[in-house]
């Protein structure tokens, strides 16, 4: 194999986290990757370089991912949030927010929720332990209370939900005179468990660990326009399914058939697959198993080996190089292999972390170039391990430490070998590490030195990558990267043979479950609260396959969310017109916009979703019956509309809307937000929504050529921004005609905005730039707005601000006051 | 964020009685931690409204490079730049750099930016918060370099060269140092382009002297620049090639092997396969006696058993005259062979089905068992599988036959590679396949010769 005949420069530093006074070379962005060196290259080789960065993408065919597969039948339940663990009080100044858990509320809801719980056992533990009972004859009729039948009470009795529906007097006494003792061992017991239930979630919820890897696989098929999506299905994720799915020449995926399923014993955690020699081969991770299959293109899956790990499975791998081998890594830091021939074998076994103290059990393991060399990580490192050699010694790969310059606090949250698919494209020896800032390329002859470190940035922890084959001989490899909260990044890697791994363009980012949410159609707010919620919920699978299609590579992406929901999206390689050479001229990729097809696949899944009966909540509040209520308001004559309009709704048990009510108050602009002092920009707003945004710039003109005391770093960003604004000013801003980012604006003449947010485009003052202007409305539409702003029905609001916009704002050549 | 995070790490004394705490006790650090808390009204301090415009701003920047677009980046940008002026002086004093970094990367890829504007922006950013100028500096320069435009970058990197400020510490030393380095490198650009000049010339011309002259002062020059960082440990394989190259011209040939011994075998230096293959391409030029190749070469084996140069390393091996050379010449290729990438190398294979049969003749069938021993339970399906014999034959015939013949010397007549290519009839091979079949009988180890 051919080593990069000239590595990039970086400096090297051993020592821990952090410390490094050193600085770090790869503060470079990415475009450092571009630059080469002019060594041997000639000028077209350059030049065809820098071509090949700036015009390389990927665009989406359609705005978001799109639903595969029906939403399952199961409910689904999002399960608790920061919000519902946190402490949320707020009567101390605090200088910084502090992480406190939020026992007491806890407690005191679970007493009051669920008091039966909470006392019978201790009316059971007490009645045994206790004689209370006192002789029959020397009870008094009304002042002594037989303990015995009260504990059976506490039992039995405790009313749910709402505690003062039918207590007795006996409860009531004895509430008063057991007050004391019982609080003080229900709280100390209960506030244990619950305050270590409560970490656990806690940090379940800062990182979940369990999908690392990912639970979505795709197997291709005979040809490349057939495979099988593999995913798990069911309330429990305990359901195996195989769903045969054929790609259309748009590139769209065609499922075929129903699903074959496989029904598991424990939840599935993490499926990986891999063809080797021919052979497809599918392994699935449990918490506490492990079981491999083999995939035939015709026959179903045959089951090769079932293995228990009784400490719990972190990670598994196969083998890239033999067909049926695997990597199984367990909590108690063993890696054991798996042959067909031999069986299982441990290769390693260490209770410590690799470079330093950290108390995660996570490890995980995977398969280098040589097929009897495996890596074994952990949260602070990685090591290469042959297990052929004297178990326990090793080279380190990665060191969370000074070497690859890692920050403070920066830990391992997935590695990959990138070697799987092995294409001539990159060398077989790279390996992937992924921390919760970076993204590091190791290369396993080079150990301790990323070839190429990437800071990906993402809000969530990216557990999922995937290394794809290159769409077509030459092409850089597209590497995708997913976060827990949905983002996507996609990397495109380079550099077979002699040259170093680099990124062959600069990364992109790829639509969210989330920003599809304007393909469906618009719903009451319960159901779009659900809807919202359900295209919210954690990823935890990622697969793709890339095709061709009318000789431009696709790249289908599927994604599974924890709700058990398939979507894809597919996307084409950005093929640019311009003659190379000339990137001058590039025109910015058109956005994409929601088909039809699209639409009709969304609604359909909607209604399917919203078929689903909801989860059944833990506990209910008490609710009285509104029939009750409704044959008691008799109706009178001169009843208005209104509250006729509500009868009519209890009656029919259906949600009140503004129809019933006759016709709508006039509508008005909600207040305007308090502005707070000292600030422009909420100031201008306020400004703005109120009509005033003209005589507020002017007034500010005039404000701001007083004072001379901030004169000099106010010119120092007119310096700079004289740089942006050479790139902006000379350009007919496209904010008329739908800003690219922002595909729910293009749409929105077509059918109605469903996210509902008023854009008041009409407000605008003349005064304010129109680039500002941009970053205004941009600003604007994230702003959390309420859904169901009174009076401005969203239909309505973009009806009437669409043709709004384009009058009356005329265009402004130069920038004025340094924007 | 940052000084956030201190926050949650540290214990908390107040107030203990009421809630409980959460330390990450792991002390690993989450950039979503302050989303969630987000989520969550806390009595604490809330942030201040530019505050969260300059956020917002920040992250709209983020998404459009993030979705190539530029266009859109840059507007964002253009109001982004009043952090300048935000009250928050730990704020104030980290924008720079996030400017700098943001804006570079929009100004590389905006379709209508050009050098120009770029200089523009990193001079300007270069006096913003002077602790990046030498970063800002090298990038600058990196850039102008990579654009073909040789002259400003040197312009630029000697200005940084002599920029100072305050004391000096030791990030800024390393910085200084690679920004003179980049200088010594783009002067062995000058020089190389001189050197093929000079080999047009007649070397009894009077030109060529003077030439001569002037290339050994460069030379002299560009040491001084590149001597500094390369004692600094690091991965520094450029200018060490560079470096070499102009010694070696000026025939100084021991401070070029000093260097180089240095690059290779300094343990402050991190393993770097490079160091040891310079090294041992300068001893080859250098025709240096084959006990000092073999030694480069063993070290070389240890951290890269799969480099091409292995063959090589074989072939030294394969000519000593030492039983344990040649003995490790059979290891180096089996070696070589036990690698993913390597399986199709046609030259291993040749090399090993020769070496093999040599062996044997030679009756070290002891060897060939040893080696073979640690991989027979792998070696058969990695390489000699029924799959690759049908996909080898089909695209490389004389692979298959040079496989065919060792997997018959190590797993007998009756594996399955070597009877599917023996049942193939290929009028060409047809007498190689019948000799390599007379050979597999006769010195196949599954069965020794008694």
């Amino acid at each position: 194999m051919d080593f990069p005949s000239s590595l990039c420069p970086s400096l090297f530093t051993a020592g821990p986290l952090g410390t490094s006074d050193a600085p770090d070379l790869s503060f470079m962005c990415s475009w450092r990757d571009a630059l080469t060196l002019p060594e041997s290259q000639s000028q077209d080789a350059k030049d065809a370089v820098l071509h090949l960065a700036t015009n390389l993408l990927w665009e989406p065919v359609v705005p978001g991912p799109l639903p595969l597969l029906p939403p399952a039948p199961d409910p689904w339940d999002p399960g608790v949030t920061a919000q519902d663990i946190l402490f949320r009080g707020g009567y101390h100044y605090r200088r910084q927010p502090q992480v406190v858990l939020d026992v007491t509320e806890q407690l005191s809801r679970f007493l009051w929720d669920h008091g039966d719980i909470a006392f019978a056992p201790l009316g059971k533990l007490m009645l045994e332990n206790f004689k209370l009972e006192g002789a029959r004859s020397r009870s008094k009729k009304m002042t002594v209370v037989s303990v015995k039948r009260l504990l059976q009470d506490l039992g039995g009795h405790q009313p749910w939900g709402c505690p003062w529906a039918c207590i007795s007097h006996r409860q009531r006494r004895f509430s008063i005179l057991g007050g004391p003792v019982l609080s003080r061992s229900v709280s100390s017991l209960l506030g244990k468990l619950l305050h270590e239930e409560l970490t656990l979630r806690w940090e379940r919820l800062l990182l979940d660990e369990a999908f690392t890897g990912g639970a979505l696989a795709w197997v291709p098929g005979r040809t490349a326009r057939v495979g099988q999506v593999v995913y798990p299905a069911g309330g429990a994720l305990d359901k195996l399914c195989f769903q045969e799915v054929s790609l259309t020449s748009g590139g769209n995926p065609r499922v075929l058939g129903d699903p074959g399923c496989i029904q598991l014993r424990g939840p599935v955690r993490q499926v990986v697959t891999c063809t080797v020699q021919g052979e497809t081969l599918l392994a699935v991770r449990s918490d506490y198993h492990c079981a491999v299959w083999k995939v035939g293109k015709q026959e179903p899956p045959t089951p090769l080996q079932v293995l228990q790990v009784e400490k719990g499975a972190t990670g598994i791998s196969l083998s890239p190089h033999l067909p049926g081998e695997l990597a199984i890594c367990s909590r108690s830091g063993a890696v054991c292999l798996w042959t067909p021939e031999d069986g299982l074998q441990q290769v390693y076994k260490d209770s410590e972390t690799l470079v330093f103290r950290d108390p995660s059990p996570w490890r995980w393991a995977d398969f280098t170039a040589h097929p009897r060399v495996l890596t074994v990580g952990d949260r602070t490192g990685v090591k290469i391990v042959d297990t052929q050699g004297p178990p326990g010694c090793g080279l380190l790969l990665f060191r969370g430490g000074a070497e690859a310059s890692c920050q403070k606090g920066e830990r391992v949250l997935v590695t990959q070998y990138l070697g799987q698919a092995n294409s001539g494209c990159l060398p077989p020896t790279l390996h992937l590490v992924c921390t919760q800032f970076s993204l590091y390329l190791m290369d396993e002859r080079l150990p301790l030195v990323p070839v190429l470190k990437w800071d990906h940035g993402l809000p969530s922890p990216p557990l999922l990558t995937r290394l794809l084959p290159p769409p077509s001989p030459g092409c850089p490899q597209p590497l995708l990267l997913g976060g827990q909260g949905g983002q996507l990044q996609l990397l495109h890697l380079t550099g077979a043979g002699s040259s170093t791994p680099r990124l062959a363009g600069p990364p992109q980012s790829l639509p969210s479950r989330t920003s599809s949410l304007s393909a469906f159609p618009l719903l009451e707010p319960k159901s779009q609260g659900q809807l919202q919620e359900r295209l919210k919920a954690p990823t935890i699978g990622l697969a793709a396959t890339a095709t061709h299609c009318a000789s431009v590579p696709v790249l289908l992406v599927f994604q599974l969310s924890e709700a058990g929901d398939v979507f894809f999206q597919p996307f084409r390689l950005h093929q640019d017109p311009e003659p190379p050479g000339d990137p001058r001229l590039t025109c910015p990729p058109p956005t994409p916009s929601w088909t039809p097809q699209a639409i009709t696949r969304c609604s359909r899944w909607l209604e399917a979703l919203l078929e689903v009966p909801p989860a059944p909540a833990v506990w209910v509040a008490p609710t009285f019956s509104h029939r009750r209520l409704l044959g008691r308001m008799e109706p009178q004559k001169d009843e208005g509309r209104a509250p006729r309009g509500l009868r009519a709704a209890m009656a029919e048990e259906r949600l009140l809307q503004r129809r019933d009510l006759g016709s709508p108050p006039r509508a008005e602009p909600p207040p305007a937000p308090e502005s707070g002092p000292q600030d422009e920009l909420t100031e201008r707003l306020g400004a703005a929504w109120e009509g005033q945004g003209a005589a507020w710039w002017e007034k500010r003109q005039g404000r701001t050529s007083g004072p001379e005391g901030r004169a000099r770093r106010p010119k120092r960003r007119t310096q700079l921004s004289n740089t942006f604004s050479s790139l902006t000013s000379g350009l007919d801003l496209p904010d008329a005609s739908s800003p690219p980012h922002s595909p729910n604006q293009t749409s929105s003449e077509a059918r109605p905005h469903p996210t509902g947010t008023p854009h008041s485009q009409e407000l605008w003052p003349q005064g304010i730039p129109s680039e500002r202007r941009q970053t205004l409305r941009s600003y604007m539409a994230k702003l959390p707005l309420p859904k169901d702003t009174p009076g401005h029905t969203p239909t309505a609001a973009s009806q009437q601000h669409t043709p709004a916009l384009t009058g009356s704002r005329p265009h402004r050549k130069k920038p004025r006051m340094g924007f | 964020m940052s000084d956030f995070s201190e926050e949650v790490t540290k214990p908390i004394s107040e107030d203990d009685q009421v809630e409980t705490s959460v330390l990450t006790g792991t002390g690993m650090y989450f950039p979503w931690l302050q989303k969630h808390l987000e989520t969550v009204v806390t009595g604490g301090k809330k942030k201040k409204d530019f505050a969260q415009t300059t956020s917002a701003c920040l992250n709209f920047i983020q998404e459009a490079l993030l979705k190539h677009q530029w266009q859109q980046a840059a507007e964002y940008m253009h109001s982004y730049l009043q952090i300048l002026e935000d009250s928050d002086s730990y704020k104030r004093q980290a924008a720079p750099e996030v400017i700098w970094r943001l804006g570079s990367e929009i100004l590389f890829y905006h379709p209508k930016s050009n050098v120009e504007t770029f200089s523009t922006f990193a001079d300007r950013m270069k006096n913003i918060g002077v602790l990046n100028y030498l970063k800002i500096s090298l990038q600058h320069a990196l850039y102008l370099l990579h654009h073909g435009l040789l002259e400003d970058a040197n312009r630029n990197l000697s200005q940084a060269e002599t920029w100072r400020y305050g004391e000096k510490s030791s990030s800024q030393e390393i910085l200084i140092n690679l920004v003179q380095a980049y200088k010594g490198l783009l002067q062995y650009y000058t020089w190389s382009k001189k050197k093929t000049e000079l080999s047009k010339l007649d070397e009894d011309d009077y030109a060529y002297s003077t030439a001569t002259q002037n290339m050994l002062s460069e030379s002299w020059k560009t040491s001084v620049n590149i001597c500094a960082l390369i004692k600094t440990p690091g991965v520094w394989d450029p200018f060490v090639k560079s470096y070499v190259e102009m010694l070696e011209f000026c025939g100084d040939q021991d401070e070029a092997r000093k260097i180089l011994t240095n690059y290779a075998y300094d343990e402050k230096f991190p393993s770097n396969p490079n160091a040891h293959i310079y090294l041992y391409n300068f001893l080859k030029r250098e025709k240096a006696p084959r006990a000092k190749l073999l030694n480069v070469l063993k070290i070389l084996y240890q951290i890269v058993p799969s480099h091409k140069l292995m063959l090589e390393f074989h072939m030294l091996l394969k000519k000593s005259e030492k039983e344990e050379h040649r003995k490790l010449g059979l290891e180096v290729l089996f070696g070589v062979l036990d690698f993913a990438g390597c399986t199709k190398n046609i030259t291993a294979w040749k090399y090993l089905a020769k070496y093999l049969r040599q062996l044997l003749m030679e009756n070290h069938l002891v060897w060939v068992q040893e080696e073979w021993n640690s991989r027979k339970n792998w070696w058969p399906t990695f390489h000699f599988s029924y799959f690759w014999a049908k996909s080898d034959w089909k695209e490389d015939t004389d692979l298959a036959c040079e496989k065919a013949f060792v997997a018959g010397i190590l797993l007998g007549k009756g594996c399955r590679y070597f009877r599917y290519i023996l049942k193939q009839d290929h009028q060409v091979l047809r007498k190689k396949i019948k000799r390599m079949k007379k050979s597999v009988k006769k010195y196949s180890i599954v069965n020794p010769r008694v």
